[in-house]
């Protein structure tokens, strides 16, 4: 038996050393197909043993092998390949990326790449090839429609303009409801400062987020619920957007130079419809209808209340040196879409990349200018950038690799609003006869205004001549930015990594808004219209913002292996943020205006100059993070992660806060792979999510102070120091020293699919987001003494489904069709405020409030309006057949959409490439002062047609008894509904803000190799393309494109106070590399 | 092995000064001393404060409002504004502003100076009692019951609830007792802070007793005997009256401007004229041949043909006459929008005129001691004198309003009636707000019409401001929105 045994082992030794004897030496590289880069880490195994190795950080390895034996190449996201042994010895693999939705690497928080599968929240990702296909120079504007979950609304889409963008609904009643926009981990400022008085007078100098050129970004990652960012502290509490720029490739063989090349034609989207019925005039008589004179003729008037047109030929405008012009009485139906030219853009971007084993670099310069739709070249917008990006790897274990971005933004933006200088204001007010379009030569007496005589001959009484207002006022804008981020890593073990990080985001922004002084009088001799003086006491405002953000973090990262399906690693982190701006604003005094004309600076102010602002502020967080992550196999993962946040803007004895999330995902398909339905189900994950997120305040929240005294009228104030008397006044904010952290909740279940080798993929999400305690500053009753209180109160949740789709109907070699889409739907209530108030003004003015009302979606329109019955019938005044206002305000809609959705297609054959992108928010409601203005004068659809005799639509009066009865018999004069009753409606400028857009769409050309074999091109692209191209509305709108918003980027949407109109962008595009 | 550990310790090292740099976090974190704002502020300073937001309610919004409703301006054909005025249909928006300046500005800080524990206040305490008892009185006559014993109290009340109107009164009578014993000619005094009478204790005390007559004539009707009583009481106190104005006079440096006039030029109103002449007004004083009409107007004499310009339009019946011209309030009351000189026109929380119309009604109606004719006359002689219309005295013997209407007067309403009519004239355009909620209380004048554009009932007036929306949406006690045809405590229910 000893025998036996003896025998066997030398057997086994003899085969051991036989086997030793006939093992071979393997080595290569693992580099990916995408991007050529090696693959560190891939698991290199000998087919059916478990012997095996990894390849090292260039992604070399080498092991030895018996004859004959087959090895196996694995690494998570990419399809595993399985070769032979070559003669050679020498095994290199490509290995390709496994197809979208099943292994997608994604950025996460604090910009760790991570790989989808592992996610338990929803992450989709962008690249920049879907980014830049409409060539929207917005980066935010072109996610439009991507992605589910996501509310982007553009304001006029031209380049400079506002985008605003909310995941999954507004959670915070007065606070900031955008994603955090993170670009290369550091978090970068996205501050929307909208000029201007109130939004009634605004200037949309754009929101800074803006900046970054679309083109230097690899790809965007939205993450939408907290639980995606909680590493991200309180900030990320609105989700955040995840921005990796671009990167220069390791080993590349050359220099590589793309230039991006871009010239970008823009019109005017949409236009009220007009009446082409009646021209220039207005009515006389009693209120009655039956007294009404008709069409009587004012030469002044901005009012198309005048006579149906009878084309004769008449006088018109002011007689001057006795003369009048003379021109026939008929609709000019273009006139105001005449008054707009052909915007032109020209957007360049050229990369420079390059890289060794060891460093690589990405630079780019970037020029974007524009010079958009208004007539001469007022309405510009020039940015200027550099970016450059570059990484080494030292010897000794460490990584560093720098980031930095320069723009310089040089704006000129006309004034939206009913000022003086709102064009939109000024074009909607003209008649229908009246060839606003032809009065741009100013030195035509006509037209223009004299500065010598100040006379004006300009037609019109109530507007001025727009072309005067685009040379003579300006809101200049001048912004200088720089941001980026050094970065050190350390591996001082393989499973210990150490990553420093110090990032910045620094800028000021200087704004210079103009408004000459004149006093005109009309050069008209005859005394036959009403013209009258036109003044104006000029102003000159110096607004200087100044903002420095500071970031740093630390984070050490440990990982184990325990056994083979057990993965651990745990990162520890701190973060410490330092935000410090600076705000001054001071314009000359407010009623004295200038002293000189024509002089724009403060010194020429008349009367003690006004200062609006001077704030400085400084606010600070440290952050301790951890991140637990485990996993088991390759489909059952588990994070935890937790953070301790202290912010100087609590109170100091309660400043310090917690906050956890837990994920999970469960990758389901992996234990079916076996069961005979991997042909049709390809990947299968389920997922789900908790996380809360704690949130401090702002500075200097906790006590009560002083300031100056001005005392508000409606319009004016009263100011100090008045002659030698100073005045101080308590403010209007209560502080409170007890405020405690906010808190943000939110669950999400989901399930990503691919079916039949992932033709088709589906993404689904469910969510519940619940802020509550939120520091707010609530209105309290005035008679308190105090007009709000910072307190936590309020909670709001959104809850929603999104959805997204792709398939790809058909793919061969030559030709492939991909069509992609969005589903959302997100319900968004505010649950509850406090003890006594029914809402939250968030915008708008007096008597027309977009609120945070209890029990309402966030951004509900608030105001009075016609009085209806149960079947939704206007209940009119059986005396005079006008409506009857309601006696307080009306809950009217929000401007949140019910349902947004979008649908797109690719579709390749050989080099060309066509793809189309539309997208749909319905059900949510837009104020449109277009439409009071076109009411008002007489221009809108809704004031043509008979104006005699007509009952007020769909109308009733209520009997004795208080019943409806239909009314047939009572006739409204709807000279004075729309040009005095409406007035006390403004509830009826709340119109639908439904849309189709037909948001992108594009034809490029990508030569090949073979075409461009004598040409110095390594690759030449060419496209014509287009977005913001359509715009369907539902009949209700018949006035401006529903995304219009004459606020900017914050809380207040849905708000056309004549605002600039949107456009529709196309061009031309050339793609070449060198 | 041996390098793995030095890299171990250099890794450790580095946790370390992460740990320790960050172990100082409340040294740190100690950054959020407001440096904008102060959180104290000297009395002396917010004194200025409260008299300048009453003057912005009294001569900016209720100015409008009450000149519109006393009949004295009217909505202007070409411009658009005031509309819902003239038409009765004010929503509850449009007394946000007013209420806010009333409580935000002037009461609460009247109140932190009356509750400041800095030492040599007296004066500048008896001051802000009366600004407090004043603005009270204009919020109740303008609102009817409105918050007060829970006001000005946000952590113990955050949501006031809203005392009768006469529990208001009783505070006001209050607030002048205690204001009274405050004002000492000897104690320090507030010099040019006090907007109003530069420091003058004497001043003070006339504005504390004028103030009181009114406020207890205001009672007339609903408690003549408290109103007897209280006037009574003041009287045996040997009291002064004011003889000249109390009022802030404004110039024409920017933001220091008379508050309607500056917000007429305001950018966003761009010097449109909104207000002009009301027929009730202008025909009252041309069947008086009235010299003070060319003062309180701008008239317009001559007329281009086709006619462009109007004298006077009948209270609300702008749309009858779109695109005319109508002459407008006059530069003296700050009422014409596109005439620089309407920025030094003064706002007058009570005039000389009132002081002697006011002691006149007391003694007409036998509450007071002394001779009601002499008073009268005293009081249009302030009148003409304050609006330079020259020498009063054959108006006053000839006009049928004039002397005459008084010394005729056989019972006291009719007398009252006398009064009250001679004050509406003096009031206009200076004081619309007290001429309406006279009316309010007396129905004098009597030649009010309804409004050409009215919205309510015929026969209906407007007797009540509304309360604003803020209060409507923030506070727990609101107590329900009254129509603006409902009359308030004291007022007749159809003046």
């Amino acid at each position: 038996m000893k025998k036996n045994i003896l025998t066997c082992l030398l057997l086994l030794l003899l085969c051991v050393a036989q086997a030793y004897a006939q093992d071979r030496k393997v080595t290569g590289t693992v580099t990916s197909k995408e991007d050529g880069l090696p693959i560190p880490g891939a698991t290199v195994k000998i087919k059916g043993t478990q012997t095996g190795t990894q390849t090292d950080k260039t992604g070399q390895y080498t092991l030895m092998v018996p004859q004959n034996s087959i090895i196996v190449f694995t690494f998570l996201g990419f399809t595993s390949t399985e070769e032979s042994i070559p003669a050679s010895g020498v095994l290199n693999v490509v290995l390709s990326n496994e197809i979208r939705g099943l292994s997608e690497v994604v950025v996460t928080s604090q910009g760790i790449r991570r790989e989808k599968r592992t996610l338990g929240y929803s992450a989709p990702t962008v690249n920049n090839n879907e980014l830049t296909q409409g060539q929207n120079p917005s980066a935010l504007t072109s996610l439009t429609g991507r992605v589910a979950g996501v509310n982007i609304t553009s304001a006029s889409n031209t380049p400079g303009s506002s985008t605003r963008i909310v995941l999954r609904g507004g959670s915070s009643i007065t606070g900031n409801n955008q994603a955090l926009m993170v670009i290369d981990g550091i978090p970068i400022d996205n501050s929307s400062i909208v000029s201007g008085a109130s939004s009634l007078t605004a200037v949309d100098f754009g929101n800074r987020g803006n900046d970054i050129d679309p083109n230097d970004i690899e790809s965007v990652t939205v993450l939408k619920g907290p639980a995606a960012a909680a590493l991200y502290g309180s900030r990320a509490s609105n989700g955040a957007l995840m921005i990796t720029t671009k990167s220069g490739a390791n080993r590349a063989k050359k220099l590589e130079i793309t230039l991006n090349s871009t010239a970008t034609f823009s019109s005017v989207l949409k236009l009220p419809t007009f009446q082409n019925e009646y021209g220039q005039g207005y009515m006389s008589g009693s209120a009655t209808s039956a007294g009404y004179v008709t069409g009587i003729d004012d030469a002044s008037d901005n009012f198309s209340w005048g006579a149906p047109f009878t084309g004769q030929v008449q006088p018109w405008g002011q007689q001057i040196d006795g003369i009048n012009q003379m021109k026939p009485y008929s609709a000019l139906p273009n006139n105001i879409k005449d008054f707009f030219k052909t915007g032109f853009a020209a957007d360049n971007n050229i990369g420079i990349s390059s890289g060794d084993d060891k460093s690589s670099f990405y630079l780019a310069l970037n020029s974007l200018n524009s010079n958009s739709i208004y007539p001469g070249s007022s309405d510009t917008y020039n940015k200027y950038g550099v970016r450059f990006n570059g990484k080494t790897s030292l010897s000794n274990n460490f990584t560093a690799s720098v980031n930095f971005n320069y723009n310089k933004i040089q704006a000129n933006t006309p004034s939206n609003g009913q000022n003086a200088n709102g064009i939109w204001n000024a074009l909607m007010q003209t008649p229908r006869d009246i060839a606003i379009d032809k009065m741009g030569d100013l030195n035509n007496k006509y037209n223009g205004y004299n500065p010598i005589t100040n006379q004006y001959g300009f037609y019109g009484a109530f507007t001025l001549n727009p072309y005067w207002v685009l040379q003579n006022f300006s809101n200049l804008d001048d912004v200088n930015r720089v941001t980026g981020d050094v970065n050190l890593a350390y591996k001082p073990f393989k499973w210990l990594s150490i990553v420093e990080r110090v990032g910045i985001d620094s800028y000021s922004d200087r704004r210079k808004l103009i408004s000459p002084k004149y006093d005109f009088n009309p050069a008209d001799e005859s005394g036959s219209g009403l013209w009258i003086s036109e003044t104006n006491n000029g102003s000159y405002q110096l607004d200087q913002y100044n903002v420095n953000e500071v970031v740093h973090d630390l984070m050490i990262t440990a990982s184990h292996k325990f056994g083979n399906d057990f993965n651990v690693s745990l990162l520890l982190g701190n973060n410490f943020r330092e935000r410090s701006t600076t705000s001054n604003l001071t314009s000359t005094n407010t009623s004295g205006g200038l002293v000189v004309p024509g002089w724009y600076n403060l010194d020429n102010s008349n009367g003690p100059v006004n200062v609006i602002l001077d704030n400085i502020s400084i606010r600070r967080l440290v952050g301790f993070y951890a991140d637990l992550n485990l996993s088991y196999k390759d489909y059952l993962f588990l994070e935890g992660t937790l953070r301790n946040d202290r912010s100087s803007t609590l109170p100091l004895d309660n400043y310090s806060y917690f906050y956890p999330s837990v994920s999970g995902s469960f990758v389901f398909s992996e234990l079916l792979k076996n069961a005979g339905i991997g042909d049709f189900l390809s990947y299968g994950k389920l997922r789900s999510s908790f996380a809360q997120v704690g949130s401090d305040t702002n500075p200097y929240s906790l006590l009560t102070t002083y300031g100056k005294t001005t005392v508000n009228g409606s319009f004016g104030s009263t100011t100090f120091p008045f002659g030698n008397v100073t005045a101080l006044q308590v403010g209007s904010v209560l502080g409170n020293a007890k405020l405690k952290p906010e808190q943000t909740t939110s669950f999400e279940i989901g399930t990503e699919l691919a079916f039949l080798q992932s033709r088709l993929s589906i993404d689904f999400s469910y969510y519940v987001n619940d802020s509550k305690n939120q520091i707010i500053s609530i209105p309290i009753p005035n008679s308190t003494g105090y007009g709000f209180n910072t307190i936590n109160a309020g909670e709001i949740q959104n809850k929603g489904i999104e959805l997204s789709m792709r398939g790809t109907p058909i793919k061969t070699s030559d030709f492939s069709w991909e069509l992609f889409g969005t589903f959302t739907k997100n319900k968004s209530n505010v649950v509850s405020l406090p003890d006594g108030v029914s809402q939250v003004v968030i915008g708008g003015f007096s008597g027309m409030s977009i609120v945070a009302a209890k029990g309402y979606p966030y951004g509900e329109f608030y105001a009075v309006t016609n009085q209806t019955d149960a079947q939704g019938r206007t209940i009119i005044n059986q005396a005079t057949g006008q409506p009857i206002p309601t006696t307080t305000g009306q809950y009217l809609g929000s401007y949140e959409p019910k349902y947004q959705a979008s649908l797109g297609t690719n579709v390749k054959y050989k080099g060309f490439s066509l793809n189309v992108l539309f997208d749909v928010k319905h059900g949510g409601k837009l104020f449109s002062d277009t439409k009071s203005l076109v009411d008002f004068v007489g221009t809108g659809i809704e004031t043509g047609g008979p104006r005699f005799g007509n009952q007020f639509p769909n109308s009733v009066y209520l009997d004795a008894n208080g019943n409806s009865v239909p009314n047939t018999t009572v006739p409204y004069s709807v000279y004075n509904y729309f040009t005095s009753v409406i007035n006390n409606t403004p509830g009826m400028f709340v119109v639908d803000a439904s849309y189709v857009k037909l948001r992108s769409a594009g034809i490029s050309y990508t030569f090949n190799k073979a075409q461009l074999r004598n040409l110095p091109f390594g690759a030449l692209t060419v496209g014509i393309f287009g977005n913001n191209l359509f715009l369907w509305t539902p009949k209700s709108n018949a006035y401006v494109d529903p995304e219009v918003n004459s606020s900017g980027a914050g809380n207040e949407q849905g708000f056309d106070f004549a605002g600039t109109p949107s456009v529709r962008n196309y061009g031309i595009n050339l793609k070449v590399s060198f | 092995m041996k390098r793995k550990y030095k890299n171990l310790k250099r890794a450790l090292f580095i946790v370390l000064v992460a740990a320790f740099g960050f172990s100082g976090c409340k040294k740190i974190l100690d950054v959020n001393q407001n440096p904008n704002n102060p959180d104290h502020a000297d009395p002396v300073l917010l004194l200025p404060t409260t008299q300048a937001a009453i003057s912005q309610v009294v001569g900016n919004s209720f100015q409008v409002f009450g000149n519109i409703w006393a009949q004295y301006w009217t909505q202007s054909p070409v411009a658009s504004q005031y509309k819902s005025m003239d038409q009765y249909a004010p929503i509850s928006t449009n007394f946000d502003n007013p209420w806010l300046n009333l409580y935000q500005v002037a009461l609460v800080n009247s109140d932190l100076i009356i509750k400041s524990k800095e030492a040599g206040l007296d004066n500048i305490k008896g001051i802000a009692y009366l600004m407090k008892a004043y603005s009270y009185q204009l919020a109740t006559d303008a609102f009817g019951d409105i918050p007060l014993s829970q006001a000005l109290q946000p952590s113990a009340y955050p949501n006031p609830k809203y005392d009768t109107q006469q529990a208001v009164y009783d505070s006001i009578f209050m607030y002048i007792h205690k204001a009274l014993p405050l004002l000492n000619a000897n104690a320090v005094s507030p010099g040019e802070q006090d907007m109003i009478f530069q420091g003058d204790m004497t001043k003070w005390v006339a504005f504390a007793n004028t103030l009181e007559l009114r406020a207890y004539l205001r009672l007339s009707n609903i408690n003549p005997n408290a109103a007897s009583a209280g006037i009574a009481a003041l009287y045996q106190t040997n009291p002064t009256f004011l003889t000249e104005d109390a009022s802030i006079t404004y110039t024409s440096t920017g933001g220091n401007e008379n508050p309607f006039y500056n917000e007429a030029a305001s950018p966003t109103l761009g010097k449109i004229q909104n207000v002009v002449a009301s027929s009730t007004a202008v025909n009252a004083f041309k069947n008086n041949n009235d010299a003070r009409l060319v003062r309180f107007y701008t008239l317009f004499i001559d007329k281009v043909s086709p006619v462009d310009s109007l004298e006077s339009i009948q209270q609300g019946s702008y749309i009858q006459f779109p695109n005319k011209k109508v002459s407008t309030p006059s530069p003296l009351v700050g009422g014409q929008a596109n005439d620089p000189t309407s920025a030094t026109a003064p706002v007058k929380l009570l005039s000389a005129a009132e002081s002697y119309f006011l002691q006149a009604e007391a003694v007409a109606r036998g509450w007071a001691a002394g001779n009601a004719s002499s008073l009268y006359t005293q009081g249009i002689q302030a009148s003409f004198a304050a609006t330079g219309a020259g020498d009063p005295t054959t108006y006053i013997n000839t006009a049928p309003d004039g002397l005459p209407a008084l010394t005729v007067a056989a019972t006291v309403n009719d007398k009252v009636k006398a009064i009250i009519t001679q004050k509406y004239y003096a009031m206009c355009g200076f004081q619309g707000f007290e001429a309406w909620t006279e009316w309010r209380r007396t129905g004098y004048p009597v030649f009010f019409v309804q409004s050409a554009a009215t919205t309510i009932a015929a026969g209906q007036m407007p007797l009540r401001m509304l309360y604003p929306n803020t209060e409507l949406t923030s506070n727990l006690n609101y107590p329900g929105t009254i129509p603006i045809y409902t009359h308030v405590w004291w007022g007749l229910p159809n003046p």
